[in-house]
């Protein structure tokens, strides 16, 4: 596909991917427009703003193995990008454990007791494992044991979810923690872990006013070039003449608009964008797009009177007498953030699902509910907080269940047959992509209207995590694994066995039969000492034979024993790598959950 | 990415490993003339009325071969010479019988 220069660019959503997208459209001098139904821009990784207060939505840490994302952040705001520290740590039953795990500071959390008690349920669901896995409990508990699943997965992955384990598909996790593979495990061996895992745990870059700093100066940017970012402009409908989209029209405070163009890429949701084409899409398409869902969540921001309740970046509640899942200390991403010295802000994130009960409280009670839990974590008294608001933010994850694959697949074979649409981002994909992620998607789509390569934009970010922490190269991946395959495999003990028997045979035939045909008055005296260990053998025309019996018997056992001592070893050593990449996933399991 | 579906350890439970008959040649080639530089020069540098009687007896085999830093080096041509062709036709059989045995191995 090569689109003209001219021809106009519509993207819907102003978030990472669309405003990467147009922004790199403007660049190119192409008309574009961009359509956010928000206020704002910067869609999930929006920065709220009160009273001077700034709240990241979620929390985003900025951080990317993508060479071209990076540079676009760089570009973007130049100074105003910051490195800063990270300190995230897991509240659980009173006490804080440091996050990516820390073994001496886990152990010293627990307490000895508990610490043998976590050791003892581990080796006994590895002695004696779930027969089947059909629940993320049950799959957590086989890898980990129980009371590591009570401890750090249980309370956390429900309020994240919204769903017990019990009834959370073990194809999920399997799935969403690939880190496990022992294929991930043996890559990983052969190419060390660089210093980009000690980057990511210790420190993050991040805009001095929240990633929505970066989104607006993105923003600015397209406008300066040409371009033109519509805010409060719905979309509404999707209008389209067979496989082609010809115009939307968006909705907002100032009425109603169509926007024709020639190429659409759209990072609004895939459902709704499905369900809001015109005409319609056929009734199983909108079915299966109807039946894809989402988790949303709020954050109760709190503005606390004193400067530092505590240094985290963030914590994880795990405890489950409170609903809070994370808190956020705004200071700690960005002292900019706060406009007060003598204050701190606080968000308090609480999962949930649009229009249930927690989504639907009034925001008066939500605060009240944040200052009490806050209270009885122990992070700040409730009098401490002097103001409060709520933001929430709908479609935040895609759920994947059990049946999401079926219904993707579906509406994506339909989605792609469009000539002139292209889905993109977290949620135009349906896909649990990271920031960094949907940029590229973004950046892909727009390098597909150039002609030449097509690149596929539902497959970005589908490869393993150990890319990431390795700091490999796709294509070096792929050429490992696939050499691994050939690498790991058995020795076959009884091939292995014959070819030195065969090889050893016939060395010890022709050794002698040289040594009969040189002839001389006593021949091969010393080879004849082997008769001392095989009883017939002589240096002589038939003892060749025998000989050579001997050998092809002595080298199958040599060969046949190296084989097996070699599959046994190799056993043992990938059940090391396996158990190995577990301890390295427990440390930072909850960036998978 | 590798395309197929199933893990390492099923790979490996059901799988059979191919070796390289060149490589496995070179490395035991190698092997073998190292071991026979090291113990030749070995007894060289221990010296004695009779140097390396029992070793000297591989020079009805390796022609040029004796207990000396010259022999040495010739017997390092020499064994590694056989060292190869051991290694090489130990795993070009096995390679052979191997694919007789592994059905997996037919497709590929």
């Amino acid at each position: 596909m090569t689109v003209a220069p001219g021809a106009r660019h519509v993207v819907i959503g102003a978030g990472p991917a669309g405003l990467t997208a147009a922004r790199e459209l403007a660049r190119q001098g192409r008309p574009v427009v961009v359509l956010e139904q928000a206020g704002i821009v910067g869609g999930l990784a929006r920065t709220e703003s009160y009273k001077g207060f700034h709240f990241d939505m979620g929390g985003h840490r900025f951080f990317t193995k993508v060479d071209e994302v990076q540079k676009i952040w760089h570009e973007v705001l130049g100074a105003d990008f910051r490195r800063r520290p990270r300190l995230s740590r897991i509240y659980y039953d009173g006490r804080f454990f440091h996050y990516p795990l820390k073994p001496l500071n886990a152990l010293a959390g627990l307490g000895l007791w508990r610490a043998v008690l976590v050791m003892l349920s581990y080796l006994r669901w590895q002695l004696f494992p779930y027969k089947e896995e059909r629940t993320f409990e049950q799959w957590v508990t086989n890898r980990f044991g129980r009371r590591l699943f009570l401890t750090f997965f249980k309370a956390y992955t429900e309020k994240v979810w919204g769903i017990p384990c019990s009834e959370l598909r073990a194809e999920w996790a399997a799935q969403r923690i690939k880190d496990l593979s022992l294929r991930s495990a043996v890559v990983a061996m052969f190419i060390k872990p660089g210093k980009t895992i000690k980057t990511l745990i210790e420190e993050f870059d991040y805009p001095r006013l929240g990633p929505g700093m970066m989104w607006r100066a993105a923003a600015d940017e397209i406008r300066r070039l040409g371009g033109a970012v519509r805010l409060e402009a719905e979309v509404t409908a999707v209008r389209r003449s067979g496989w082609r989209v010809d115009s939307v029209v968006h909705a907002g405070p100032c009425g109603e608009a169509v926007v024709a163009g020639e190429q659409f890429l759209s990072s609004m949701p895939v459902t709704q964008l499905v369900l809001r084409l015109e005409p319609p899409a056929p009734d199983a398409v909108r079915e299966a797009a109807r039946r894809l869902t989402y988790r949303d969540f709020l954050t109760v921001c709190l503005i606390v009177d004193r400067p530092d309740p505590f240094p985290d970046n963030w914590i994880y509640v795990h405890s489950p007498e409170v609903k809070v899942g994370r808190i956020q200390n705004f200071r700690s991403w960005s002292p900019d953030m706060v406009p007060d010295p003598a204050k701190a802000s606080l968000g308090l994130e609480y999962f949930c699902s649009e229009g249930d009960a927690l989504w639907s409280l009034p925001d008066e009670a939500l605060i009240r509910l944040g200052k009490d839990e806050l209270e009885r974590i122990g992070l700040a008294r409730a009098t401490e907080i002097s103001d409060g608001c709520v933001f929430r933010v709908s479609k935040a994850y895609p759920v994947y269940d059990a049946d999401y694959r079926e219904h993707l697949d579906t509406v994506r074979a339909f989605v792609d047959r469009f000539e002139n649409l292209q889905t993109i981002g977290r949620n135009g994909l349906h896909r649990y992509n990271n920031q960094d992620h949907a940029m590229l998607t973004g950046l892909l789509a727009v390098r597909n209207l150039e002609g030449g390569v097509r690149h596929d934009l539902w497959s970005v970010n589908t490869e393993p995590e150990y890319h990431e922490e390795v700091g490999v190269s796709e294509a070096e991946a792929a050429v490992l694994e696939g050499r691994i395959t050939e690498i790991f495999p058995r020795v076959d003990g009884l091939a292995l066995g014959a070819a030195t028997g065969v090889v050893a045979g016939a060395l010890l035939w022709l050794a002698t039969l040289a040594l009969v045909w040189k002839g001389g008055p006593v021949v091969g005296p010393t080879l004849g000492l082997l008769a001392q260990f095989l009883p017939g053998y002589s240096v002589t025309a038939a003892g060749s034979i025998i000989g050579l019996a001997y050998g092809a018997l002595g080298g199958f056992v040599a060969g046949w024993s190296f084989a097996v001592i070699r599959n046994l070893t190799l056993l043992l050593s990938l059940s090391f790598l396996r158990r190995r990449a577990q301890r390295h996933l427990l440390k930072r399991f909850l960036e998978l959950v | 990415m590798a395309t197929d579906a199933k893990d390492l350890e099923t790979l490996v439970m059901i799988r059979v490993v191919r070796l390289n008959a060149a490589v496995a040649g070179v490395v035991t080639g190698v092997l073998a003339g190292l071991a026979l530089f090291v113990a030749t020069n070995w007894l060289v540098l221990k010296g004695g009325p009779v140097v390396g009687p029992h070793l000297a007896l591989l020079g009805q085999y390796f022609i040029g071969y004796r207990v000396s830093f010259v022999g040495s080096l010739i017997g390092f041509v020499w064994a590694f010479v056989l060292g190869f062709l051991v290694g090489a036709a130990v795993v070009a059989i096995y390679n052979r019988l191997a694919a007789l045995r592994d059905p997996h191995a037919r497709g590929r």
